[in-house]
């Protein structure tokens, strides 16, 4: 394409910059203006990396609502959930029966019986 | 913003309340136990599979050995106060201390045939193979070479 050539494009421009003619005047103070805005663009501190809080507000806000992932975290967690409760009545169904079991020997032996 | 709350609060309750479901479920059968009059009778039926009729017999048998543990336990604390009150102010062998050592040997010993005879009993009512498997665990419960005491580690 002829008109992405830097050559023709450049000579193009070059062409309707020397017709252009401008009578409006400027505003006044308008280049002190336009270097004010400059050196406070300078001055002004580089963008910082997005905070954590940023990052998970982004994330709640826009990647957790697609379908496909709320259902997986939804499942995620409920498997969790599940997980968690069957491990913990586990060692607490086995603390109870070891218990009990305990209770049982102590009832009948007369060195292990609780003395009121 | 607000659906993705929404998405996130979802999984939590749902987190909790599977945890919650499972953990009340599964832990139904044990907090049945513990409500039960006699826990330590009912957690024996279930531990060793009895039947209604192997449990009503072993029920019987556990009521009738009660007053004898009773009467032992009785026995052994006398002793040991008497015991307690020799040796309090002794500070070598007498024959009366002798007597009394060798009373609580026999106490003990008693003690244990009394037990022993009763397990063995216990064993007999169940269905062969949970009779085998109680005598085994009952006689590492009641007769711990240590009898209670600390283990030296």
């Amino acid at each position: 394409m002829k008109t992405n050539e830097p050559g023709n494009h450049d000579e193009a421009l070059r062409k309707v910059l020397k017709e252009w003619r401008t009578n409006a005047a400027l505003p006044p103070g308008f280049q002190e203006a336009v270097w004010r805005r400059i050196e406070r663009a300078d001055s002004a501190p580089a963008p910082t990396a997005p905070s954590v809080w940023t990052v998970i507000a982004h994330c709640i806000g826009t990647v957790l609502p697609r379908p496909a992932l709320a259902t997986a975290y939804v499942a995620v967690l409920l498997a969790v959930g599940v997980t968690a409760g069957w491990a913990q009545a586990r060692q607490e169904t086995a603390r109870v029966r070891g218990e009990l079991g305990e209770r049982y020997v102590r009832a009948l032996n007369p060195y292990q019986t609780p003395r009121q | 913003m607000k659906k993705g709350l929404l998405i996130l609060l979802l999984g939590l309750v749902a987190a909790v309340g599977a945890y919650g479901c499972i953990y009340f479920a599964c832990t139904a059968p044990v907090r049945s136990l513990q409500r039960s009059e006699k826990p330590e009778l009912a957690w024996l039926k279930e531990e060793f599979h009895l039947s209604d009729a192997d449990f009503k017999r072993v029920s019987e048998l556990h009521a009738a050995y009660l007053p004898q543990c009773r009467d032992m336990c009785r026995e052994i604390d006398a002793h040991n106060v008497k015991l307690q009150s020799l040796l309090s102010g002794a500070t070598n062998m007498t024959p009366e201390i002798t007597t009394a050592l060798a009373e609580s040997s026999r106490l003990r010993s008693e003690c244990q045939t009394m037990m022993l005879s009763h397990f063995f009993q216990v064993s007999q009512t169940m269905p062969p193979e949970q009779g085998r498997r109680y005598l085994s665990w009952v006689k590492a419960k009641a007769f711990l070479p240590d009898y209670g005491m600390p283990n030296e580690k």
